[in-house]
């Protein structure tokens, strides 16, 4: 059952993607308004698939590398949503909707294999643990689109193309403010979910640090989001800077996302 | 068919001509009442607005109505004959009905895709109604005009950009702010462009509006209008950090406002993005100046070019909607090809037939009893009710179709009979 949920979400998904994809070609609101109904209800098929699958195994549903990608895909668009409700930035989601498109992709492998969780994961603080820092790194996600956005926008204004795609992107400060609110939030999550990552380690290994691959670069892209918001609150940095740094920031993070756990050997691997 | 749409627009006639006929733009009711007066009009429209001197009507007799027009003109216009019929266009029928819908949908307009033209020819309809000008043709004429315009409006983007230098302005600062509501804005100079940009801002209920001038009384007087602050000019630098929108029309040789100027104001307002419109030749603000981050620059030229490029996007969607309005005037046809006497004859004719059919049909099971001759008999009963029936409306049709007045029956006929109804 919970599996027939994901793949449906997967299609409509997909259709989403299209939807926006093709409102921006075409440049009419209507069709992106009817995708962001399409997307909600994609959000809504994998929204069960988590709760089946809870409830069919009655274990964290975010433990293997697969689910964790999903669960990211899945907060990913429930944050766009819930943005979608306060703001007029539709557009975003021509940017969301494919990357949850393409992340549920790589979700979908190696599906319905039920993992045996082994004993030092069957804590309490483990689900908590993925589910504050995966939450936190999708609202980076969501930060970082709304840079990629600004600095589109601010290179068409500066250069004076102000052609019709210029008028499907968001004002600059509405995807200035969307950029603060999203590293805020993702800031809070990422550092209590490391807070409770690191009691749980204390738990199993002993101490609260390990110094494991992963972990320093989770460290490293954490110190990078650090500055940026001490840079944007006490520096007042706002727009271009802002923007340029949210990338470079993330891309500190999807190392240690991503490269690490594919090519290091760490403590703090997925199942 | 006998629509007759006659008149001049800005593209025929050139502005005093066009003054002249339309006259005072109040007394139109008194144009109607004139037109109307013509014997052989039925129904008619009278539309004066700047650009446009425009009649549609209906009538019984096309030529001698438009003789009749003409000299209505004639006599309004003051002008010589020869004058007056080079500028004046005559439309018939179906292309009087394209050429009101073209007007409607505003592709005719001076600046395509104005929205007022809308408004204008529903008030002379509304006028004309009020007057029973109209009946079921112009009715249906104007009510299909209205939808088509609505149609071109909403499926193609000819009113979309703004095609004026101080629009594309205040377009551009909603893509820099979103929302202008509370945004400060500070207006250095005087100038007819600089102050209807400024207008367009206060309708967007921007925040704080300041007012420099190298003429300190000049400012207080323009502070006024606008009912802002004026400011001493030697306070710029400070005020620059309170303001969002500036826009600068002196006619000052040098630059006002410098780089250095700029990025203190920059820092001293913690990089809050600062929208500069100069509109000033020659040019008040450094150029360099749009080279500071936060910072966006637009003088004149590049508001220009954006109008420009606008225009040439409404040309385009202009092509779409001349396709929209040709399927309509297609549509609008259709309707009233129905309306003629013979078609509506004869669908009356097919609709009692297939009564008879379908009831013989009904009662094919007690007939079987019958002979061939009684069920015969039965029918051309059947039958000869249906033509007694039949026979003094198509009479009363084919008698009123002969002076042309036979379109309200018609259309009385078609609704009661439900005979457009598929």
């Amino acid at each position: 059952m919970d599996i027939i949920f994901f793949r449906v979400a997967l299609v409509v998904y997909l259709l989403s993607a299209l939807g926006y994809l093709g409102s921006l070609y075409i440049r009419r609101v209507l069709v992106a308004r009817v995708s962001t109904w399409v997307l909600s209800s994609a959000f809504a098929f994998h929204t069960l698939f988590f709760a089946f699958r809870f409830i069919k195994t009655g274990q964290n549903p975010v433990i293997s590398f697969h689910e964790t990608i999903s669960f990211f895909a899945w907060a990913m668009t429930g944050i766009y949503l819930a943005f979608q409700l306060k703001t007029k930035t539709r557009v975003l989601g021509a940017f969301v909707s494919p990357v949850t498109f393409l992340l549920m992709i790589a979700a979908s492998k190696d599906l319905g294999g039920y993992v045996s969780i082994p004993v030092a994961l069957q804590s309490n603080l483990v689900p908590v643990h993925v589910i504050l820092s995966v939450t936190g790194e999708a609202l980076f996600a969501l930060a970082t689109c709304a840079g990629a956005m600004y600095l589109i926008q601010e290179g068409l204004l500066k250069n004076k193309k102000v052609s019709s795609f210029s008028k499907v992107l968001p004002s600059l400060t509405d995807l200035d403010r969307i950029n603060h609110m999203c590293l805020m939030l993702g800031f809070s999550l990422l550092t209590l979910g490391i807070l409770v990552g690191s009691i749980w380690a204390r738990s199993v290994w002993g101490s609260l640090w390990q110094w494991d691959p992963k972990q320093t670069w989770t460290l490293a892209a954490w110190f990078a989001y650090a500055v940026l918001l001490h840079q944007r609150l006490a520096m007042g940095w706002k727009g271009h800077k802002a923007a340029l740094f949210t990338l470079l920031a993330f891309a500190a993070l999807l190392i240690s996302l991503v490269l690490v756990s594919l090519f290091f050997v760490t403590a703090h691997r997925f199942i | 068919m006998n629509i007759i749409l006659i008149g001049m627009n800005h593209k025929t006639a050139p502005l005093e001509i066009r003054e002249r006929l339309s006259l005072s733009c109040g007394d139109d009711i008194n144009h109607l009442a004139e037109i109307m007066n013509i014997p052989e009009i039925k129904e008619g429209l009278y539309l004066a607005t700047c650009n446009r001197v425009e009649v549609l009507a209906n009538a019984a007799d096309s030529e001698s109505a438009v003789e009749r027009l003409r000299a209505f003109i004639f006599h309004h216009g003051n002008l010589s004959a020869e004058e007056m019929n080079k500028c004046l266009y005559l439309h018939y029928d179906h292309e009087a009905v394209r050429h009101l819908f073209r007007v409607t949908s505003s592709i005719d307009s001076m600046v395509m895709g104005e929205p007022q033209i809308l408004g204008q020819i529903k008030d002379a309809f509304r006028t004309a109604v009020e007057h029973n000008a109209t009946g079921v043709i112009l009715n249906k004429i104007l009510h299909h005009a209205f939808r088509v315009a609505k149609r071109v409006r909403s499926e193609t983007g000819i009113a979309n950009n703004a095609v004026s230098v101080s629009f594309a302005a205040v377009e551009l600062a909603k893509k820099i702010f979103g929302v202008l509501e509370g945004r400060n804005v500070l207006l250095i100079g005087a100038g007819e462009m600089s102050e209807l940009a400024a207008k367009h801002l206060i309708s967007r209920r921007v925040g704080k509006m300041f007012i420099a001038n190298r003429t300190y009384a000049r400012a207080v007087k323009m502070a006024e209008d606008f009912h802002g602050t004026a400011i001493e000019f030697d306070m710029l630098p400070e005020k620059l950090r309170d303001v969002d929108i500036v826009i600068t029309s002196t006619g000052a040789p040098g630059y006002v406002l410098t780089p250095p100027m700029i990025e203190a104001a920059i820092r001293r307002r913690k990089n809050r993005l600062l929208f500069l419109i100069d509109i000033a030749v020659p040019r008040d603000i450094d150029p360099a100046v749009g080279e500071i981050d936060n910072v966006y620059l637009y003088n004149i030229d590049d508001l220009q070019d954006i109008v420009d490029s606008n225009l040439k996007s409404r040309k385009k969607e202009a092509e779409k909607a001349e396709t929209i309005i040709d399927e309509e005037v297609t549509k609008y046809l259709e309707w009233y090809s129905a309306l003629e006497v013979v078609p509506t004859i004869i669908s009356l004719r097919e609709k009692m037939d297939g009564i008879i059919r379908g009831e013989i049909a009904k009662s094919s099971t007690w007939m079987e009893n019958l002979t061939e001759d009684e069920k015969r008999n039965i029918e051309i009963m059947a039958n000869s009710i249906i033509n007694k029936v039949l026979h003094d409306p198509i009479v009363g049709l084919k008698e009123e179709s002969k002076d042309n007045s036979a379109l309200p029956y018609v259309a009385a006929i078609r609704r009661l009979f439900a005979l457009d109804d598929k």
